[in-house]
């Protein structure tokens, strides 16, 4: 143990003597200040004008006067996007994302005002968050650090030296590792403490376990996912014969795991399982609610029946003197049925992009780039199930109030009504108030762990093979 | 000589895998491009197919007023696709190339956005820019970082000062050995694509094949630049690489956002707030006043009075108007930070070529937000000729049995800006001239 010490000990100090790992290191360092910087603007900004026009929507419904509830309900909502704590740290898809959704009786609008909708090409070059330079340049700057480590002892003829002296290869590759390690930690340490400090900032009195637990699994995953990278630098180290072929070899590896694989995969993902286009997605969807009836077709065999089973179960001749309003009874019937159909076939449009995306979180396995990324944006709340979350909660506040309304037009509205205006077909707008505005509920972290079991299964492999190879490397390997 | 090099530099194994790496990376790409166009094409085809269905089917349903049937009935409007998209993807997978609306508020409907996979998005196509903007320059770099410092390191660099006449013209031929092989494999490349994907050979396609390889050069100039420091190879590496680093990944990202930061779009929020407001307060309000707005728009329908009752199609039609005409200023502004947006990252861009050529390229094939925000134009501008085609109709109640409706099929809107070359090119040489220039004063400065 001891020696392993000393090891790690002498690469720190070495590592810092290099002039060349202080500019980087500095120049890593001035990024993540800027990172930090501007994702805590665009968050400030972003939630701010989210809050601003929520409560804006909120009392432009409220400014409602006395109306009919139909008009209430075509007079809609608006969902906006809130962004979670962590997704300063992390952005994830959160770009992708449409940050509105107009929700209205009897239709399902789409989520829109992406960022990406309004940018120049640029946003296909990435973004600047602390997660991605944490996932992709550290790594290199790991690369940069370690592929000298016991190449240029091989070099040297220092190797033989320190082996005939009694240190084991194992000894020699975890000392290494440690002391890479101890380097990258020098970085990853005050980033942890200033991304806490922010997520300490944002959050105010209302830090809960919750939020806590993620901030606490974002740190130790990333320190795994660094350790990973360490011990890889080494490890290619020692199996090669001088420190160019392991550069060169770690260069390689480097832009494989971050840029190549990731895009190939989920090409790949992509070209397998085809999405519907939006106006067959939309058609389709059309085609099964007219299956099942058709409201604005006056002679649609379903809702003459359902009117007639009304009129046999209410014993009255005409839709006229039934106890509630027909209309509203009849829009309340379309309404399930049709926001049903919806929600069967965005799940399967959903469970089409869940197939495209297996293959990128398969080849965590492969790539522990995929791991993180995926385990990252899952615990700042910036992943592909956050998104569909919200999309489902929107729907199912739109579902809520559009049958509220329906349900006030059927207790309070006449039979006899033969339009929306005029005084005695509209109700009072306290009821207006009675209606809760949308809030978006984020799930817990149970559902990242259900989410991301591949992942973290993942990171277990990687330590696993890893310390398997640093056994059998440690027979294996030769001094020359 | 220069045959000689040719041999020894095509003998090594890691020149062959990365001529095929390049090769067989765009031939991938070829094939994101083939799937991402036959996708396009059968968008707009099911749209063609449903649009004549959705209007019979509701010809049929809304026989009898014509105010009813214009309310449900959407006309689509294609952006078109040209063929050279396929080799430059850019922001058409993200933005909609079919918009259909109704003559109702277009503001409502104007910037639905289409169905997408955000991990898609987020992971980016493999279209032929990437493979040119990441993978050349990559390649460039592993083809050329050794160039001088392997021989020196191995000991041959001091035979060939002696030997040659001019070791300068040596390192010239070294480096025009391997800019022709990657010249080549470009060729290859695109030539392949232009038979697979039906690409014209028309000055598009001849723009971009001159800007793909002006990029190249520029990166053959980075390099001859960075070999004339006569550094080690180890250093060469580090050093190409953080240059790739820095004008691939850090640069644009930080820019990105930089310009998000700088020009964030509340616009769009306060416009669909407004227009929803706009509309909807009028059932509430004064029919005359509310119409009387709508003939302050438009004097060409005063003629028309409005007919007595709670409800009639003309002050919903006015109302429905009133929605986009409050939200106007609104949308305006919008419109405005866009262009801003677009024109500040053109124009930081042309000091980062990478930023450069995507942008550009995207250009090119129609495929960037200069073509988006043309796009919605012309949505405005469809949008308001259906309203103005129907409004007397609606307005004079002509009978649904008096239009002729086979006649609105899908519209196309083809972008005809032409291209700006200077802007397109004119970086790019600069900096080639830079990186040369420099790269030739130092091999100067040392052999004196």
């Amino acid at each position: 143990m001891n020696s392993e010490i000393l090891i790690a000990k002498l690469f720190i100090k070495t590592a810092f003597k290099n002039k060349a790992v202080f500019i980087l290191t500095l120049f890593i360092g001035l990024l993540l200040i800027y990172a930090a910087f501007s994702g805590w603007t665009n968050f400030k900004y972003q939630n701010d004008m989210k809050v601003k026009y929520q409560e804006q929507s909120r009392k432009d419904w409220l400014s409602n006067p006395d109306k009919h509830p139909h008009r209430m309900a075509h007079y809609g909502n608006f969902a906006f996007r809130s962004k979670a704590p962590l997704s300063v740290f992390d952005f994830g898809m959160e770009s992708f994302f449409g940050n509105s959704i107009y929700l209205e009786a009897h239709k399902q609008n789409t989520t829109n005002f992406s960022e990406a909708g309004f940018s120049t090409g640029m946003l296909r070059f990435g973004e600047i968050s602390i997660a991605m330079i944490l996932q992709v340049l550290l790594p290199l700057l790991i690369f940069f650090l370690g592929f000298s480590s016991i190449a240029s002892e091989r070099e040297n003829g220092t190797l033989k030296i320190l082996l005939s002296q009694g240190l084991s290869w194992k000894q020699l590759i975890l000392g290494k590792s440690y002391g890479l390690i101890g380097v990258v930690m020098t970085i990853f340490i005050p980033v942890m403490i200033t991304i806490s400090l922010i997520w300490i900032t944002i959050q105010g009195e209302n830090i809960t376990v919750e939020e806590t637990l993620r901030l606490l699994l974002i740190i130790i995953s990333y320190f795994v996912y660094l350790s990973i990278f360490c011990v890889i630098a080494v490890l290619i180290s020692a199996i090669s014969k001088t420190s160019k072929t392991a550069l060169t070899s770690l260069i390689g590896l480097w832009l494989m795991l971050t840029i190549v694989l990731p895009r190939a995969t989920q090409a790949l993902g992509k070209a397998i399982y085809s999405t519907p286009s939006k106006v067959k997605f939309e058609s389709d969807i059309d085609a099964d609610v007219v299956k099942v009836g058709d409201s604005h077709n006056p002679d649609d065999p379903y809702y003459k029946s359902l009117k007639d089973s009304l009129l046999a179960t209410y014993k009255v001749d005409s839709v006229k003197k039934l106890p509630f309003n027909y209309g509203g009874f009849q829009m309340k019937e379309g309404e399930k049925i049709s926001a049903n159909i919806y929600q069967k076939h965005q799940k399967e449009l959903w469970n089409i992009y869940y197939k495209q995306n297996s293959f990128s979180k398969i080849l965590a396995f492969v790539n522990p780039y995929m791991a993180i990324k995926n385990l990252s944006m899952a615990l700042s709340s910036t992943d592909f199930s956050s998104y569909t979350e919200f999309q489902e909660q929107a729907e199912a506040y739109r579902y809520h109030v559009s049958q509220e309304m329906n349900e006030l037009q059927m207790k309070y509205i006449s039979n006899n009504a033969k339009s929306s205006a005029g005084k005695s077909n509209i109700i009072d707008k306290k009821h207006w108030e009675d209606m809760h505005d949308f809030q978006y509920k984020p799930s817990g972290i149970g559902k990242v762990f259900s989410n991301e079991l591949i992942s973290i299964l993942a990171f277990l492999f990687w330590i696993g093979l890893l310390f398997f190879l640093i056994r059998l490397l440690s027979k294996n390997l030769k001094a020359i | 000589m220069i045959t000689l090099i040719l041999k020894n530099f095509l003998r090594s194994n890691s020149v062959k895998i990365g001529v095929l790496f390049l090769l067989l990376s765009g031939i991938i790409s070829l094939f994101v491009g083939k799937q991402f166009m036959a996708k396009q094409k059968q968008s707009v085809a099911e749209t063609a197919q449903y649009q004549q269905k959705h209007i019979a089917d509701n010809v049929k349903n809304h026989k009898d007023e014509m105010g009813l049937l214009l309310y449900y009935l959407k006309f689509s409007l294609v952006n078109n696709t040209l063929p050279i998209n396929a080799l430059s993807i850019g922001q058409r997978d993200v933005n909609p190339s079919i918009q259909s609306v109704t003559i109702r508020g277009l503001e409502a409907q104007k910037y639905d956005a289409d169905l997408n996979n955000p991990y898609n998005l987020l992971l980016g196509n493999i279209d032929f820019s990437f493979v040119l903007i990441f993978l050349f320059p990559l390649i460039i770099i592993a083809f050329t970082y050794n160039i001088i410092s392997e021989e020196k390191e191995s000991g041959t660099w001091k035979i060939v000062v002696i030997q040659s006449r001019s070791p300068f013209s040596f390192i010239f031929q070294l480096f025009s050995v391997r800019f022709l092989v990657v010249l080549l494999v470009l060729f290859v490349t695109l030539f392949m694509g232009c038979i697979f994907l039906a690409i014209p050979l028309d000055s598009a396609f001849l723009t971009y094949l001159l800007v793909s390889i002006l990029y190249i050069l520029f990166w053959f100039g980075v390099c001859f630049w960075v070999a004339s420091l006569h550094k080690s190879s180890n250093f060469n590496a580090v050093i190409l690489l953080s240059i790739w680093i820095f004008l691939i990944i850090i640069l644009p990202a930080s820019i990105n956002n930089f310009l998000v930061n700088k020009y964030p779009t509340p616009e769009a929020l306060e416009t669909t707030l407004k227009q929803r407001k706009g509309y909807h307060e009028k059932w509430d309000t004064d029919k005359q006043a509310t119409v009387d707005k709508f003939f302050a728009h438009y004097p060409q329908f005063k003629k028309f009075k409005m007919p007595e009752g709670d409800f009639n199609w003309l002050w919903y039609y006015a109302m429905q108007q009133m929605g986009d005409d409050e939200s106007a200023k609104q949308s305006k502004e919008l419109r405005e930070k866009l262009d801003k947006r677009n024109e500040l990252s053109a124009n930081i861009a042309q000091f980062i070529p990478t930023l450069h050529l995507q942008i550009q390229l995207n250009e090119i094939a129609k495929s960037g937000l200069t073509n988006q925000l043309l796009f919605l134009d012309e949505v405005t501008y469809f949008h308001e000729k259906n309203r103005l085609y129907f409004y007397p109709k609606i307005f004079s109640e002509a009978p649904v049995s008096s239009e002729k409706w086979e006649k609105f099929k899908v519209q196309t809107f083809t972008e005809e800006s032409s291209l700006n070359y200077t802007k397109i090119f004119f970086p790019l040489m600069v900096f080639i001239g830079i990186f040369i220039g420099l790269g030739y004063m130092n091999f100067r400065i040392k052999k004196s």
